[in-house]
């Protein structure tokens, strides 16, 4: 369906789950994999893809028409785990909010901190802001709602939980999540190619710095 | 924020679409010219003087090395923008030369322009037109009409006839918490498609509708997912117009399809490129 003039969304399901996601990442490689002349960006999210178009060169129905074709050629897409990346970054825990998080569920700061640091995450899709990338699943137990009040300044860097996921801010920006440490990987920098340090598909670890 | 006025005006002084421009909001201000150039401003109506002599808007000026350029005050809408032959020559980041204020990148060193800043320019163009070619207002947009139009979102359905009837039959004013991300509207609540949706993608016009029904519509610094549903997308042909809108002021949105938004960005287009064409042919 159209997502205004220039691009089209494509729902693939509606309920998130890891194979839906896996399934958009897949399309979403095999549309760019197709270098169409009129399609300008691709953006992965939960439950489809949305492609962004010159529609000055093409129309909605020529573009959508050309997009379903190809997802219906591929028929068996399969996400590429070759290509699998994997990140360790290394984070001091010391960040403002995680005596609260300790609080609200119970569990003391170094759990915490184990609990965090003790799993591999998936890049889920890259949004909100360039680099800010969603990582899942987080420890059942450290999932909290959003902040009630968003703080108007987080600093790049800081490693947040929100509901199901972590994540680390890649630019300052406005933020509603638990910030439970920082980093000093910079997440986006346009003069690196790629800017942002992860893509969706890859696998992250996070290390309590010494 | 108004790409049509930005394009435009690159168009009359001779530079290509993308060329960087100033753009200006709120108060006003003095550059002060160091090289001869063919300069033109446009956007917002501003009371905008060179050397004393009132600066009519979308018309080609040449400066002088030492003229002065006063802009006093932006007197209606919000944007005004200034166009110099050869185009301003920042680097190209990504694709742009814009300048992306969250990130700190793009642009003039990643920031607003402040108080003695030299700015440089490109090579001036080949054949610049003559000055005082203004363009005719039959091709600019009418900043003025009361209605922009829009088409269905990707989460339309979700949304039942009396959500719609508040859209498109009632009146929004433009909110003061507005931005350049996103223009907050002030009207009646549009009623909440009460669902929880996982962050999709969303694009500039964007209509959002948060849980208290308050509309959101997603301008140029749009990030490019989101979790509100969009109930619907301001057609691009219409952007400059919602762009320029001041808090205050007041909107009407017109549901329109698919087909016939992607035809009135393509009559802008071809308008453009019809003031191109007219600004060299007077050159």
């Amino acid at each position: 369906m159209p997502l205004g003039d220039s691009a089209i969304t494509i729902v693939l399901g509606a309920e998130r789950s890891t194979e839906l996601l896996n399934r958009v990442h897949a399309t979403a490689a095999a549309l760019g994999a197709e270098r169409l002349a009129e399609v300008q960006d691709i953006v992965p999210a939960y439950l489809g893809v949305a492609v962004f178009y010159d529609s000055l060169q093409a129309s909605f129905s020529d573009v959508a028409a050309k997009l379903l074709a190809i997802c219906d050629r591929r028929t068996a897409l399969i996400a590429d785990s070759d290509k699998i990346r994997e990140h360790e970054i290394s984070v001091t825990y010391d960040g403002a909010d995680l005596a609260q998080v300790s609080a609200s569920t119970g569990l003391s700061v170094d759990e915490v901190i184990a609990r965090h640091s003790s799993r591999l995450y998936s890049v889920d899709l890259l949004g909100f802001v360039p680099g800010f990338a969603y990582l899942s699943e987080l420890d059942s137990a450290l999932q909290l709602p959003r902040r009630s009040q968003p703080r108007p300044r987080v600093p790049a860097g800081s490693v947040a939980i929100a509901g199901a996921q972590t994540a680390v801010y890649s630019l300052d920006t406005p933020g509603g999540w638990h910030i439970i440490g920082r980093t000093d990987r910079v997440m986006f920098d346009p003069s690196r190619d790629p800017p942002a340090l992860l893509s969706a598909g890859d696998m992250v670890r996070f290390v309590p710095a010494p | 924020m108004d790409v049509f006025a930005l394009q435009a005006l690159n168009a009359i002084v001779g530079n290509a679409p993308a060329s960087a421009a100033l753009e200006w909001a709120l108060g006003g201000g003095t550059l002060r010219f160091q090289i001869d150039c063919v300069f033109a401003i446009g956007g917002a109506h501003a009371r905008a003087t060179l050397m004393g002599r009132a600066m009519p808007s979308f018309t080609t000026c040449q400066a002088r090395a030492g003229d002065e350029l006063t802009v006093e005050q932006l007197t209606d809408g919000r944007f005004l923008y200034i166009a110099f032959g050869g185009g301003i020559d920042v680097p190209q980041i990504l694709g742009s030369r814009s300048t992306y204020l969250p990130g700190h990148f793009g642009g003039y060193n990643g920031r607003m322009i402040a108080r003695n800043d030299t700015l440089s320019l490109g090579p001036a163009p080949i054949s610049p037109p003559s000055e005082g070619f203004t363009c005719p207002p039959e091709l600019l947009p009418r900043y003025d009409s009361a209605a922009v139009r829009i088409t269905r979102g990707p989460h339309a359905d979700l949304f039942d006839d009396a959500a719609w009837h508040t859209l498109t039959e009632t009146e929004f004013a433009v909110s003061t918490a507005s931005d350049r991300t996103g223009y907050k509207l002030k009207g009646k609540a549009v009623s909440d498609a009460a669902e929880n949706l996982p962050s999709d993608a969303s694009c500039q016009g964007a209509i959002q509708i948060p849980g208290d029904g308050t509309p959101i519509v997603l301008m140029a610094d749009a990030p490019t997912v989101g979790g509100y549903p969009k109930i619907a997308v301001v057609a691009e042909a219409d952007l400059p117009i919602l762009a320029q809108r001041s808090p205050g002021h007041t909107v009407r949105f017109q549901l329109v399809t698919i087909e016939q938004s992607q035809r009135a960005l393509k009559r802008r287009a071809s308008d453009l490129y019809t003031i191109g064409a007219t600004g060299a042919a007077s050159a």
